[in-house]
């Protein structure tokens, strides 16, 4: 999921830094009368256990695999707009100490899983969790399903910018598919690991919860 | 309350995870031919990585060590980073 360098031209890399800037600033102002000591020590917890979770690759006979990526988990509990500020963290960090993810694709990266993924993953747990009841077995469901659209969603989007590059004329034909196949198809591991983590996080009233229930009732979403 | 006690449980399991996460990250990857979707779109584009910056460890990986055991020493490396600059973002707010 992480995009190097190399494999974006440079108007998509400067084009997808501005939409991520901007982005960044709306969300500051979104979240910015909830920010403070606690729930920068929540959201730094938050990105270090997405960090760790990305370090697991799930081992698919074929090869052709992911890692968990967690946008609707973010979203789900911190809502969008600070959820793009954990993924700040993780992305920045992976790509500057680790290479993994490249600097002039890091707006990419980031517009990638800290918008698009948190964005779609949160939207769809809302609505689904909401039609069915609020109940436990609601909030699971709305999880699985956000989990997983919201990393199809996210790889499809990828597929989008890799493909549409000046340099290769109908690639997009190539990579959208390509992407948008296995990302759905995968998915679905990501949308069974966020179901279990939120109701783990949520059954167990996790200090992250805690945080999470106290800005939720301050409505900032 | 600091980072360190109300977060213990979660921290805990994190540093279980991160001595872990070679199994999943090195061995069984390398077992599988581990490779992303988006490594198959790069192939039939013929993309190749630019290496514009350099960094010491690479790939999750630490000069001198076995992968394995650097695997583990990166997962610490980054969350230390990441808690680093959360702890130093928190203690900026509460003045």
């Amino acid at each position: 999921m992480h995009i190097p360098d190399g494999y974006l031209s440079p108007a998509w890399c400067i084009a997808l830094y501005i939409v991520t800037i901007s982005y960044g600033v709306i969300a500051w102002r979104k979240a910015r009368h909830v920010i403070n000591s606690e729930t920068v020590t929540a959201l730094s917890v938050l990105a270090a256990g997405i960090f760790v979770a990305m370090m697991f690759n799930w081992p698919i006979p074929g090869g052709t695999s992911l890692h968990f990526v967690g946008g609707a988990l973010a979203g789900i509990l911190f809502g969008p707009w600070l959820a793009f500020f954990a993924y700040v963290m993780v992305l920045t960090t992976q790509a500057i100490v680790f290479h993994d993810g490249g600097i002039t694709t890091l707006g990419a990266n980031i517009f990638n899983m800290g918008i698009v993924d948190v964005l779609v993953g949160y939207a769809i747990y809302r609505i689904v969790s909401r039609a069915l009841g609020g109940t436990r077995k609601a909030r699971v469901i709305g999880a699985f399903l956000g989990g997983w659209l919201g990393l199809a969603a996210a790889g499809t989007v990828a597929g989008i910018e890799i493909g549409l590059s000046p340099s290769f004329p109908y690639a997009v034909r190539i990579t959208v598919p390509a992407m948008a196949f296995w990302h759905t198809l995968l998915g679905i591991v990501e949308g069974v690991i966020t179901a279990f983590v939120v109701d783990y996080l949520y059954e167990k009233q996790s200090p992250l919860v805690q945080v999470a229930l106290k800005l939720s009732s301050k409505t900032y979403t | 309350m600091s980072l360190f006690t109300r977060y213990k449980g979660t921290l805990k399991i994190l540093a279980l995870l991160i001595i872990i996460s070679p199994l999943f990250g090195i061995i069984l990857a390398e077992k599988v031919n581990y490779h992303e979707p988006i490594d198959v779109a790069a192939e039939k584009l013929h993309l190749h990585e630019l290496d514009i910056y350099h960094t010491p460890f690479s790939d999750y990986e630490v000069p001198g060590l076995p992968p394995t055991i650097g695997y583990i020493i990166a997962g610490f490396i980054g969350i230390a980073v990441i808690l680093g600059i959360g702890a130093l973002a928190a203690k900026r707010m509460s003045k």
